[in-house]
């Protein structure tokens, strides 16, 4: 479902979210963040004001592409800021003037960027990039967004053909890392109120034939989303969940080389609810799966009793 | 220097982690050690019943780096020391890092790369100032001068910094390991659960036990947490003669406002400062004032704690169990005289306490 199908209510939400800077300040680790919607998410939470963002993925040269894209945004920027001063002498002006300077420089502000080339199927670079990550945010992290995910051999064989290192990969990429994320990014997380969000699939919750070990890391997301809400329920942080929907990106092209591309939506026209969940607005949203497209975003409480 | 007197037999020594020897993180045991000498056993995992509702737990929250690299001489400047090369120089080196500067910098303990168990040939290679080493993956180091007060410490300046630097040390690195670990356990092994600064170069190991349970379950029974970052140094330089004097390294530190005022606060209220770690009472100690108010600031301490230190900061301390010649038992005197530590300690030895970053606890209060 387009974009064109959500409801104004999200228009609204975002639209505030977006003119008060929803995540201003805030530092935020995205994982897949080469191409699609990582690197969409990228470029979304740096207008709406993040203070750092930590992006990861494998293929170096296409990450150092996206850093050059957030680092060329300014968050803030055709901010307006109004001064109140009497103004009768040139000194007076310079006053002002330095005033109006002043308060443009606080509210244009450059993010932090860090990438970090990384395969996040090996555990040890797992621990590379949030000690990376952190050393660059002095031990500060907000948000977690656990996008990375690959979609294992393609064509995809059915499970009845599935080689088992192929799968195994496929787990450890989609499933393993964002467990070990999760756990070595929650010291940093823990007190500020921070916010992790999955990126599922609707593959994690039918079993498709052909989809095999995606589908199955994306089940295992599903369940790996609510026992951690589950277990961090009244820590301060909180942990929900996002089917993007069909999306117009490499790996969904890959995936399904014979269908029409053009009717899947923009991964643009789907980040809305990653920015509401990442604020605080949704500070007491907890346990929750999202549907991006969907009206109302298709919000269902799956959270488990804690 | 502590006047204790123990013998601690080698099998004492964790040689794995408690999750790796068939227990659970927290299970390990504590010996609860009052200040006026009394001593109990129990175990880690029920240290609330030794807490009070309005405590708070002050942690060291800084992150272990694999701060062991392995490398290999490559040139010398021509004027600085140069020795004759000969084949010691072409040898390769393991150098443990022990402190970032503030000049960029690091303080590292560079030993010949041979079988550490032989301590003649730990330092019998070359090493001058003016020569370069080569860690691979493009990463290289200076070795610019000796340090003064410790010389078994040179002052090396890599050719990364930051971020960079950081990221290249966990592609190349290691955390640094004793001899008695039976395993060459991974980095995780060697972090708390709660760590988030990375610099350390092993790790602030008291808190190890902690799980993020037991911790909950302390915050809801009202005994709070705060944290502070001490990035700590080498607890060895491989010298036993050096080893010995307690050379008292200069270690980095952060307290932040939120975690001053809460120990402020807290000691206002009449609860109890537990330090979990020596590692918090140095800081804690290097920044309070004649007022006993603990000031937030970022700094760097040399700050050596004995029986003669009249501690201002700190209530109590959760701490491992100390080897007879380690300087943090001088520390623990600054709680419990030595007359009254020495029987708490041989007792912990008959009772088979296990000892080092793997091991057992001891609670001071």
């Amino acid at each position: 479902m387009a974009a064109s199908a959500r409801n104004m209510a999200n228009e609204d939400m975002v639209a505030e979210s977006m003119a008060t800077q929803a995540l201003k300040g805030k530092y935020v680790l995205i994982t897949g963040a080469s191409q699609g919607l990582g690197r969409q998410l990228s470029l979304t939470f740096t207008e709406a004001g993040a203070a750092g963002i930590a992006i990861v993925a494998r293929d170096k040269a296409a990450l150092e592409a996206v850093q050059r894209e957030v680092e060329a945004i300014r968050s803030g920027a055709g901010s307006t800021v109004a001064i109140a001063a009497q103004v009768q002498t040139a000194a007076d002006i310079d006053r002002a003037l330095n005033e109006i300077k002043s308060q443009l420089e606080q509210s244009i502000q450059r993010p932090q960027v860090v990438a970090i080339a990384a395969d996040l199927s090996r555990p040890a670079d797992v621990e590379r990039v949030i000690a990376t990550t952190l050393s660059a945010f002095d031990g500060r992290l907000d948000v977690l967004i656990n996008n990375a995910s690959c979609i294992g051999l393609s064509p995809m064989p059915y499970l009845l053909d599935y080689p088992l290192e192929d799968f195994k990969n496929v787990l450890s990429t989609n499933l393993i890392a964002p467990f070990l994320l999760i756990k070595k990014a929650l010291p940093a997380l823990i007190g500020r109120g921070g916010s992790i969000i999955n990126v599922t699939s609707d593959a994690g919750v039918t079993g498709y034939p052909g989809w095999g070990a995606y589908g199955i890391s994306k089940f295992g997301i599903e369940g790996l989303s609510q026992t951690w809400a589950a277990e961090l329920e009244g820590s301060g942080v909180r942990v929900n969940w996002v089917d993007p929907g069909d999306m117009n990106t490499a790996m969904h092209r890959a995936a399904e080389p014979g269908e029409d591309p053009t009717q899947w939506a923009d991964p643009a026209e789907v980040t809305d609810v990653f920015v509401y969940l990442a604020s605080d607005s949704a500070n007491a949203v907890n346990g929750q799966r999202f549907q991006a497209q969907e009206s109302n975003w298709g919000v269902r409480a799956l959270r488990s009793v804690a | 220097m502590n006047t204790l007197s123990f013998t601690l037999p080698e099998a004492l020594a964790a040689k794995e982690p408690p999750e790796r020897r068939g227990i659970a993180r927290d299970d390990v045991k504590l010996m609860v050690l009052r200040r006026n000498g009394a001593v109990q056993h129990s175990q880690f995992k029920q240290i609330d019943q030794f807490l009070r509702p309005g405590d708070l737990l002050v942690f060291n929250a800084s992150r272990t780096l694999p701060a062991s690299l392995k490398g290999r001489v490559t040139t010398f400047s021509s004027s600085l020391e140069a020795p004759a090369l000969g084949s010691s120089a072409a040898a390769g080196l393991e150098v443990r890092l022990a402190h970032r500067q503030q000049d960029g910098s690091w303080l590292a303990l560079l030993l010949c790369q041979t079988d550490l168990r032989q301590k003649e040939n730990r330092f019998a290679c070359s090493m001058y100032a003016g020569m370069q080493i080569d860690f691979g993956q493009g990463l290289t180091a200076l070795v610019e001068t000796r340090d003064q007060r410790i010389p078994r410490l040179w002052r090396l300046r890599f050719s990364l910094s930051g971020n960079a630097l950081i990221d290249k040390l966990h592609q190349l690195g290691q955390p640094i390991r004793y001899s008695y670990v039976s395993a060459p356990w991974d980095l995780d092994y060697y972090q708390t659960v709660y760590a988030s600064v990375p610099g350390s170069a092993e790790m602030p190991s008291a808190g190890r036990a902690f799980t993020w349970q037991l911790l909950f379950k302390l915050k809801q029974q009202g005994i709070d947490a705060a944290h502070i970052v001490l990035h700590t140094g080498l607890s060895s330089y491989m010298d036993d003669a050096l080893d010995e004097q307690h050379p008292a390294s200069e270690e980095e530190y952060f307290i932040s406002e939120k975690a001053a005022e809460k120990i402020n606060q807290t000691r206002r209220r009449g609860g109890r400062i537990i330090a979990v770690g020596t590692t918090v009472v140095r800081a804690l100690e290097s920044v309070v004032d004649a007022q006993s108010v603990v000031q937030a600031g970022h700094g760097y301490t040399r700050l050596f704690i004995d029986a003669d230190h009249k501690l201002e900061a700190v209530d109590g301390l959760l701490t491992g169990m100390h080897e007879p010649e380690a300087s943090h038992l001088d520390l623990l005197t600054a709680f419990v005289p030595p007359a009254q530590l020495e029987p708490a300690y041989k007792e912990a030895v008959r009772q088979e306490y296990l000892w080092h970053e793997f091991g057992d606890l001891n609670l001071i209060l």
